[in-house]
């Protein structure tokens, strides 16, 4: 061990620099290529419902939404929602995730009563993460610019007038779109 | 003699104003027909309609848009009925007719308003409490006062129809008092309801703080006949009161069918019936 230390401390007389350059940038390519894959394997809607917590509450209900299954076939699974795309946000989000783990091992909501007991709370965080983006995972797929508001029913191109006056994001209104509302929610004071 | 001519002229008197009656009564062939929608709304009071997180539309309700303004679409309502039908808003059970049309009809002259709803009252109710009567068509006529609270804001009545009659603690609603009927917070609706019952008095009534069956000053009569499956409900009343030539009166329309009791009826959202001013229906001046 203190030999392998040694070595690694000290400039190499045995091998050239094209060498070392060499290896090391191949090395780069494979040992980024198996964390980003590894990474993006977490992403995966599968990843998320191994786990009874996800499978047995939220996936349920999310699977009846129009985010699971709708007339054109697109799908958004958890991780579009619930993960950024751009490599930094998803980073920070992955390592704000790994406490999950700890929450995994200690049963935090491993019941169903448990589950809906944190319920109110979980969703307080997502709604919250959210409002700080300005619903940028809506925004991977949603826009205003992109919205033909004469196609939708009236009640919801009113609304989302409304929306764009009033600079609102997608999240002030669109709570529970995926997933139940939880009870006792708190009233937003935004008029 | 004295005496047939003093009959004469009291037969003719009467005939005279039995025409004049006759005159009054509008002809219903020519008065246009607007349909609208009654549907059954579940558990969704007031507090539900003014609560963000239940009904997004709250926000548009307190920048003056009304039920209809946002509801009523190509001739139809656009709710998500399956949400209505539901468990969490339908605990005891949903009607399987969800909605149907009503056709109303409106006329008026200087001492009454005429209107008449013709429809087909379904079957397949879920509460079929009210053992004497089939069915119960009620209107009723919110005055300038009426408004519902949301939040610190005031919604006023011509824009949520009945509904600021309708509570959470009303009887019918889950584990609500059975003898607290519905009420307004501020402001009056004025009653009127047709009963299917053999001999059933058609009722005079309001809404204020309490519901009143009787003591109203419209003078109402409601006839109403049953022809195949259509009912056609024929109301008369005063043009006084909340209804005045020249404006336009917030009304709502409710049927209780197949025998349903209390908030188990399908109703419609807020219109407004104009008396020789602009409204959703226009009255036919006689």
């Amino acid at each position: 061990m203190k030999k392998l230390l040694n070595t690694l401390r000290h400039p190499s007389a045995k091998y050239s620099l094209l060498t070392l350059l060499a290896v090391g940038f191949f090395s780069g390519i494979f040992f980024w290529g198996g964390f980003n894959t590894a990474m993006e394997a977490t992403n995966s809607l599968e990843f998320c419902t191994s786990c009874h917590e996800m499978r047995d509450n939220v996936y349920q209900e999310y699977k009846q939404t129009i985010h699971y299954t709708n007339r054109t076939g697109v799908r958004a699974v958890c991780s579009d929602c619930h993960v950024p795309r751009d490599w930094g946000h998803k980073m920070m989000r992955k390592i704000q995730a790994s406490q999950e783990i700890y929450g995994k091992i200690m049963g935090t909501i491993d019941t169903p009563e448990k589950f809906e007991a944190k319920r109110l709370e979980l969703a307080e965080h997502e709604w919250a993460r959210m409002k700080a983006s300005d619903s940028r995972e809506c925004r991977n797929c949603h826009s205003f610019e992109g919205m033909n508001t004469e196609k939708q029913k009236l009640r919801g191109a009113k609304m989302h007038k409304i929306a764009q006056d009033d600079k609102k994001t997608c999240i002030d209104c669109h709570k529970g779109i995926a997933h139940k509302k939880p009870k006792g929610m708190k009233e937003d004071d935004d008029e | 003699m004295k005496k047939t001519s003093l009959s004469l002229a009291i037969v003719g008197a009467l005939l005279a104003f039995g025409s004049q009656l006759a005159q009054a009564a509008p002809d219903w062939n020519k008065i246009p027909k607007r349909e609208l929608q009654v549907f059954h709304a579940g558990v969704t009071p007031i507090e539900w309609i003014t609560k963000k997180s239940d009904h997004s539309g709250r926000t548009g309700l307190v920048k003056g848009e009304s039920c209809v303004g946002c509801h009523e679409e190509k001739g139809g309502l656009n709710f998500d009925m399956k949400r209505l039908a539901a468990k969490e808003l339908e605990p005891v059970g949903a009607p399987k007719t969800m909605n149907f049309p009503v056709a109303v009809q409106a006329a008026y002259d200087k001492d009454n308003a005429y209107i008449r709803l013709t429809f087909k009252a379904p079957t397949g109710g879920a509460n079929n409490a009210d053992k004497d009567n089939e069915v119960k068509v009620a209107v009723m006529f919110a005055n300038d006062k009426v408004a519902a609270a949301a939040g610190d804001k005031s919604v006023p009545g011509d824009q949520v129809g009945c509904w600021a009659t309708c509570h959470i603690d009303v009887r019918t609603m889950p584990g609500a008092d059975d003898k607290k009927t519905k009420y307004t917070k501020d402001g009056a609706y004025e009653l009127m309801q047709w009963k299917s019952s053999k001999g059933a008095k058609a009722v005079d009534g309001s809404v204020s703080d309490k519901r009143n069956m009787d003591g109203g000053n419209a003078g109402v009569k409601a006839e109403g006949t049953k022809a195949g499956e259509i009912y056609t409900v024929t109301f008369t009343r005063k043009l006084a009161g909340a209804l005045a030539e020249g404006k336009a009166v917030p009304f709502g329309v409710a049927v209780h069918a197949d025998h349903a009791t209390g908030r188990f009826h399908h109703v419609s959202m807020g219109y407004k019936l104009g008396f020789g001013a602009e409204g959703d229906i226009k009255a036919v001046k006689q």
